[in-house]
């Protein structure tokens, strides 16, 4: 039988006191709990009452009838439960039909039905007049005096306060004392509590109900009368509802019954022979037979049998395959898998907060794809060990790492376990290396076009510029006064200016076009230097003559001279220029000997006599070279011996003069090289490149450069050490940035030249893809002179 | 005479390496067969170096192996076996084509052949340490795999397998004492163990039933654990006679069933009499659980299986018996200037006496086989768990009172606890129940105690992990911090270069800026509304909130200018400093003269910072200048190698910044909060 659990429970659990649960304002309820336990004589009216608190509870109005027609208790005897179902039928229709809010400790249903109607009565009756007549009547009481009688007061509906919390306001006091009176205390107007309806009165009360037998409330539709059942029918019903069978009486589970193996049962037997013997004794025949089998058996010809059992699993491990073991050849080409790196803090379940991702990195994480994540896995963080859930991709993981096991190449890298700081050079720091020129000192302004070069005189007191305008110009150095100037070529651009380097004398030398001039501004110079300057220029022009009138050869005579001497014309010469030398084509560098009795200029468009050396004793032009291999860029004397170095656009020859042979022949890997200087000590040269390259050969050590610098973005014009003492060069560059550097030559040969980039200079600027165009050193002072495509001069100190 | 001309791709990058097409069809075996043999036989595919010249001018995507190496295959004996299984499969096929299913079983019972992987082992690890070497993929895998259920791909005899010989790795780990390190990560949880110097790394999953989906193939998976089964198994025997073990160790497979997992075996000394050792339990079971219990203990706490745990460790360190007693000193550096040596740490005894004097009782809720592996690792020999948790242990009685330590995992109660316990107390014995009634005297901790303990090799602070504690973050003992990445363990000031704490504080500062400045907005306006009638007050208030504005308005282009590296911004800042200084000195001057004393102006927090912070930016910025020109001297190679080095360098410096700006501002919030 399938009885309403809940209510099994609810009976259950009467005994025990009420739950603490319930909270101490409901304390109607309590109370009226304890009474109804107190007043207990049946158990089924509280039983009803627990189930009725149960359902207000649950609202459950809808399934409450239908438990009460499935409410049914098995002692009950069948009569009085029929009776008890339709009551409580009726009953959970009343229920369901009151309001929810209802609360017990409120008054009974019938005497809230008789105030309704006796409340509506008042309100049909008086319904107009009412507020006509005043609410009192006067009465004379027992003295004789007034008395104002006053109605009822009729609460319409908006003053009805019945909802709200009634309380019993008697305290402390044990409610037994109020047994004996039909309330059960006073509420907060003093008004009396009634006592709630209980079970018993409300059975009285449905007793009272006169329900005739079978009754269902419900109306037949065939006659229009109410349908009434009978006990048959309703059993029926009830049977059907419980999925049985309706036929009375049928035991779905009978005892078996062996009618036919059973001997009791037959109560006429088949035969009436006697059982026979075989029945009782064992089979001879089957005796015989299983003793074959054991017989069979214990000699072994039958075995048992045996499972197939895969013991070679279990056989598989039986010896050491490492008994005799020899390590493996070291140089094999076996390289062993990479292990996986241990995990990091980030891997930890509960890892510090600083490697938890913010927001921002969960979502860059999340958008990735999901080969170009860094890490496979988010940071999380679990704040206790039972809380960390399985790992997803595990076994993707363990599966991936297998197939880098067999499908990924392995190469073996070399770990770059390389301290950076070990790298980087040990340099000087620059406050030792001082001094070096930091900053544009003065700028000399004048020139027109760009300034292709410019020259220190020995003494370190002007500083000559030429330019594209065809002047050259002499400044006074400290002040950046011009203070000589003569237009040697109106249309040719003076492209070298050089001082001869002996300081008794003063000769400058400048090249326009084809012509080299050489110039003694003798405005700026004392007396006795101008006249010693003089005295060396002049000493050529008897030689000359007297050669040309020696070897008058006559095959020579259409062959042009490779350089001709003579005087300028006569404003030039008021001016200081003495001398002009033509050779065949376009000047494009100078350079003295260090004697300054030689000097060389190198026109590369002049093939076989694009180097020429000058001698200014004998007025003498000579070409060094039949026939030069590549074109010739520019030209230098070694600084202590007779060696000539010349260099063509990709290298550089060194020629002993005295020997008149080809020394060494130096390759500096460039493609374009623009200009060359000799350190002062003679083993060390400095090498300028038109592809952005300033490369230091070490004469000693190779032909390759010892050092290529590449720090400029632009080509290198030119190149110069500091011929005065101080460990310096320079270079100036296209993109119009001078840089200076240290770069010093120890005597010893063990030891390299050390050099240390110092400074960037700038502040030329760059016109028509043209910078500096040249630098020269100050003889004694760390300063340097730059030429400026921008039209400048300027001095760093 | 000239020779003849050599034809090309007939000698050198050309003949030594061969395609996998080709390889395959010169071995004459299927693909799936090559795939298998690869791996059994560890060979994997090369990356010439010269891909053009290898594959004769073609560009295309191929993959290598050295010939040499498709060569050494040909002689190997699986090849037969593979031809071997592929006429047999054959044969199968026909008698299951003809239906005769009995022929098709017996075919493949008799015929079938067993391939037999040992000769490889030895080939592939010709000495006992290069088997160690390469146990660490074997063991995660295996160890992954005895956690997997059975499938069609997996069959339960192979987890069967997996089970048994991760377990018995584990008991030798637990009698040797070699397990050095534990780590929780989320992934699961890495152990490492030191076994004849080598260091084994395996990751062990959490049990929780492993996804599978996706493009997981079991058949590759299937072979490398067919492999590594093998690799174990031999290893075992190695390591077991190695330690005077008699291997296999006996499996009881009752205890097994009853989730016994390491409790199922029991090891056996070779001297040893085997029925002595064993603990009689399995005869029969149907004994009553509680004598169980107690016959349980009694042999846990006989002498037989310290005895043989003696007699190994006795036998292990047999040799260095002499060396045991002096003990190691520990080498101090007098001066600072010397190079450390790495010195030998943590003896094996001293691992395994870390929880030797302890009775441990794991809660359900913890993970019990993880735990049980490591506390007997580190010398504990009473593990006792709830009954739930499987067969084996010391104890299954909570109110046990032996037990030193209980490992919880659960919160404590939000209510005091000390009601329920007097109903319990009617069966007589109180019953402590974790959660509502602690034992006095028992130390009641979470397992990442147990974890970071043997890590630092040392018991931690109890307290620190108690019930409902907020852990201690769990860090991995294997990250050796490197100068100047972040380290978790130091504290913040400690690593943080010169200014950078400063400039934290400024862009936290930033931060809150912008809401600081409404508050101050808003402040303003009520005072405005309050100060109409004094008049004045107005104009001041809105002054200074100009003021403020502007202040921070300047301020911040000129950390801009700041973060550029122009000559400029480091002139101007000089020069403005000069200018404050010469400011500094006219007020002085002034006040001199008109008789007042000049207030010291104290510099706000704000200015300290920007203070420190630009003298460090100036010093950076020297340092990078003076670096600048030694890269300046560098050759091309070394230059472009510095490049990487310093991308590395520059990565690590970055994502170690990033962890410790993230930590000042954590531990902004905490003291803020804490303030509150």
């Amino acid at each position: 039988m399938s009885v309403n659990p809940r209510k099994r429970k609810a009976v259950a659990k009467e005994a025990p006191p009420p739950p603490e649960s319930e909270s101490e304002n409901e304390l109607g309820d309590g109370l009226l709990e304890g009474i109804l336990s107190h007043s207990d004589d049946d158990s089924e009216g509280s039983e009803e009452e627990d189930e009725e608190d149960e359902e207000e509870g649950d609202d459950t109005d809808a399934s409450s009838i239908i438990e009460g027609l499935s409410d049914e208790d098995e002692d009950e005897d069948e009569d009085e439960h029929d009776e008890h179902d339709i009551r409580e039928q009726m009953r959970n229709l009343k229920t369901s039909d009151a309001p929810p809010k209802r609360k017990p400790g409120q008054q009974t249903h019938d005497m809230d039905l008789d105030a309704a109607d006796s409340s509506e009565l008042d309100a049909a009756d008086d319904g107009d007049d009412e507020h006509l007549k005043p609410n009192y009547t006067v009465h004379t009481d027992a003295n004789g005096n007034t008395r104002y009688m006053y109605q009822e007061i009729d609460p319409v509906y908006e003053s009805d306060d019945s909802d709200a919390e009634q309380t019993n306001t008697i305290g402390n006091i044990d409610l037994k004392y109020y047994d004996e009176y039909p309330h059960i205390g006073y509420d907060i107007n003093g008004k009396k509590i009634m006592r709630p309806a209980k079970g018993e009165a409300l059975d009285a009360l449905l007793d009272s109900i006169d329900i005739p037998k079978g009754w269902t409330g419900l109306t037949d539709p065939t006659t229009g009368k109410p349908l009434n059942l009978t006990e048959e029918e309703l059993s029926v019903l009830k049977k059907v509802t419980r999925n049985e069978v309706i036929e009375e009486g049928y035991d779905p589970y009978p005892d078996m019954i062996a009618y036919f193996s059973g001997v009791d049962q037959e109560i006429m037997p088949l035969s009436a022979a006697p059982e026979p013997k075989r029945r009782f004794i064992p089979s001879k025949h089957e005796a015989k037979r299983v003793m074959k089998i054991v017989k069979a058996i214990r000699e072994g010809r039958i075995a048992p049998y045996k499972p197939p059992e895969d013991d070679e699993e279990q056989d598989q491990f039986t010896f050491d395959v490492w008994a005799d073991e020899k390590p493996r050849d070291a140089n094999s080409m076996h390289i062993a898998a990479p292990k996986l790196p241990p995990p990091g803090y980030e891997a930890s379940y509960h890892p510090p907060p600083e490697y938890l991702p913010d927001q921002a990195e969960q979502d860059a994480w999340l958008e990735q794809d999901e080969e170009d994540r860094e890490r496979e896995f988010l940071p999380k963080n679990y704040e206790a060990l039972r809380k960390v859930p399985g790992y997803e991709t595990f076994v993707k993981e363990r599966f991936e790492r297998s197939l880098d096991l067999y499908l990924a190449p392995r190469v073996r890298r070399n770990r770059l376990n390389i301290d950076p700081e070990s790298l980087l050079p040990k340099l000087p720091d620059p406050e030792d290396l001082k001094p070096f020129p930091t900053t544009c000192a003065a700028i000399f302004r004048g020139q027109e076009g760009r300034v292709r070069s410019v020259s220190v005189d020995p003494l370190g007191i002007f500083v000559a510029s030429g330019g594209d305008d065809g002047y050259v110009r002499i400044w006074e150095i400290l002040t950046g006064r011009q203070v000589w100037n003569a237009r040697l070529s109106s249309e040719e651009a003076v492209d070298a200016v050089s001082w001869r380097p002996v300081k008794e004398a003063s000769i400058l030398a400048a090249a326009a076009g084809e012509h080299v001039y050489l110039i003694i501004p003798f405005a700026l110079l004392s007396p006795d230097v101008e006249q010693h300057s003089r005295d060396i220029l002049d000493a050529g022009w008897g030689y000359a003559s007297s050669k040309s009138q020696t070897t008058p050869a006559p095959e020579d005579a259409p062959k042009t001279p490779p350089g001709v001497w003579s005087r300028p014309e006569r404003k030039l010469e008021n001016k200081g220029v003495l001398i002009q030398i033509e050779v065949r084509s376009a000047i494009k560098t100078l350079s003295w000997h260090r004697r300054g009795d030689y000097f060389t200029t190198v026109s590369p468009r002049g093939q076989s006599s694009s180097v020429a050396i000058h001698t200014i004793s004998k007025h003498l032009t000579q070409l060094p070279f039949r026939r030069l291999k590549g074109i010739a860029q520019t030209a230098q004397f070694h600084p202590s011996k007779a060696i000539f170095f010349v260099a063509t656009r990709n290298t550089i020859r060194s020629y002993d003069l005295a020997k008149q042979e080809l020394v060494k022949i130096l390759q500096p890997g460039a493609k374009w090289i623009s200009s060359i200087d000799v350190h002062p000590g003679g083993d060390n040269l400095l090498v300028g490149t038109y592809d952005k390259r300033l490369l230091w050969h070490d004469l000693d050590l190779s032909t390759k450069p010892y050092k290529t610098l590449r720090f400029h973005s632009a080509a290198i014009r030119a190149v110069a050490y500091h011929k005065g003492g101080y460990p310096l060069f320079a270079d100036a560059s296209d993109d119009g940035s001078l840089q200076i550097f240290h770069g010093k030559v120890v005597g010893d040969l063990m030891e390299n030249a050390t050099i240390v980039p110092l400074k960037v200079l700038r502040g030329h600027k760059v016109k028509q893809r043209l910078g500096v165009m040249g630098v020269e050193w100050h003889p004694r002072e760390p300063w340097c002179v730059s030429a400026g495509a921008d039209g400048t001069v300027r001095l760093w100190n | 005479m000239a020779g003849r001309s050599k034809k090309k791709g007939t000698s050198g990058a050309a003949k030594n390496y061969i395609t996998r097409t080709r390889a395959v069809k010169k071995l004459q075996i299927s693909l799936p067969d090559f795939r298998r043999l690869c791996i059994f036989k560890g060979i994997y595919p090369r990356e010439p170096r010269n891909k053009k010249k290898v594959s004769k001018g073609s560009t295309a995507a191929t993959t290598f192996y050295y010939t040499k190496d498709i060569q050494y295959l040909l002689h190997e004996p699986l090849l037969a076996k593979f031809r071997e299984h592929k006429a047999v499969a054959k044969k199968i096929g026909r008698a299951l084509g003809r239906g005769e299913s009995g022929d098709a079983a017996r075919l493949e019972k008799n015929l079938m052949p067993k391939v037999k992987l040992d000769h490889i082992i030895k080939e592939r690890y010709p000495t006992f340490v290069d088997a160690l070497r390469d146990l660490d993929d074997a063991l995660s895998m295996l160890f992954l795999f005895a956690n997997l259920p059975s499938s069609e791909h997996i069959p339960a005899k192979t987890i069967a397998l997996c089970q048994r010989l991760t377990r018995e790795f584990e008991h030798y780990v637990i009698t040797s004492h070699a397990l050095r390190k534990s780590f929780l990560s989320i992934k699961g949880i890495y152990y490492q163990a030191t076994i004849q110097g080598q260091d084994i790394l395996w990751l062990v999953p959490y049990r929780f039933v492993q996804r599978t989906g996706g493009d997981i193939d079991f058949r590759i998976m299937g072979t490398f654990v067919e492999f590594y089964t093998t690799l174990l198994g031999f290893v075992n025997y190695r390591l077991y006679t190695s330690v005077g073990l008699v291997y296999p160790p006996k499996f009881n497979a009752k205890s097994d069933e009853q989730g016994g997992e390491l409790a199922a075996f029991k090891l056996e000394g070779k001297g040893v009499n085997g029925t002595e050792a064993a603990n009689g339990d399995d005869e029969d079971a149907e004994i009553n659980p509680e004598a169980q219990a107690i016959a349980d203990r009694i042999a846990a706490e006989g002498d037989v299986e310290e005895e043989v745990a003696d007699a190994i460790v006795a036998a292990a360190e047999g040799d260095d018996e002499e060396e045991a007693t002096e003990g190691i000193d520990k080498f101090e550096p007098t001066a600072q200037d010397g190079d450390v040596l790495p010195q030998p740490q943590a003896s094996r005894a001293e691992a395994g006496s870390l929880f030797a004097p302890f009775t441990f009782y794991l809660s359900r809720e913890t993970p019990r086989a993880s735990l049980e592996f490591i506390l007997r690792a580190f010398g504990c020999k009473r593990v006792g768990w709830d009954s739930i948790l499987g067969d084996g242990a010391f104890t299954t009685d909570e109110s046990d009172p032996s037990i030193t330590h209980q490992i919880i995992d659960r919160p404590s109660l939000a209510n005091g606890a000390a009601a329920p316990v007097s109903n319990d107390s009617e069966n007589g014995a109180p019953k402590a129940q974790w959660p509502r009634s602690m034992m006095p005297g028992r130390t009641y901790v979470q397992p990442q105690w147990v974890w970071d303990s043997i890590n630092q090799g040392k018991l931690l602070r109890p307290d620190l992990y108690g019930p409902g504690a907020e852990l201690p973050p769990h860090l991995s003992p294997w990250v050796k911090p490197k100068k100047g990445e972040y380290d978790p363990n130091l504290p913040l000031a400690a690593q943080q270069p010169e200014g950078e704490a400063e400039a934290f504080e400024d862009e936290a500062d930033e931060e809150t800026f912008e809401a600081k400045d409404d508050d101050e907005d808003m402040d303003a306006i009520v005072d405005r509304a309050g100060s109409v009638e004094v008049g004045e007050g107005m104009d001041v208030d809105g002054d200074s909130d100009d003021d403020s504005d502007a202040s921070s308005d300047s301020d911040a282009p000129a950390a801009n200018d700041d973060d550029d590296d122009d000559d400029e911004s480091d002139a101007e800042s000089d020069i403005s400093e000069s200018e404050a200084a010469r400011l500094q000195h006219q007020a002085e001057l002034e006040a001199e003269a008109t008789g007042k004393t000049l207030k010291k102006v104290a510099p706000t927090k704000k200015e300290q910072n920007a203070a420190i912070r630009k003298k460090a930016d100036k010093a950076r910025k020297a340092e990078e200048e003076e670096r600048e020109r030694q890269k300046m001297m560098l050759s091309n190679k070394k230059r472009k190698l510095l490049k990487r080095i310093e991308y590395g360098a520059n990565k690590r410096d970055t994502e170690s910044e990033g962890l410790r700006r993230k930590r000042a501002k954590l531990e902004k919030a905490k003291a803020a909060a804490e303030a509150i």
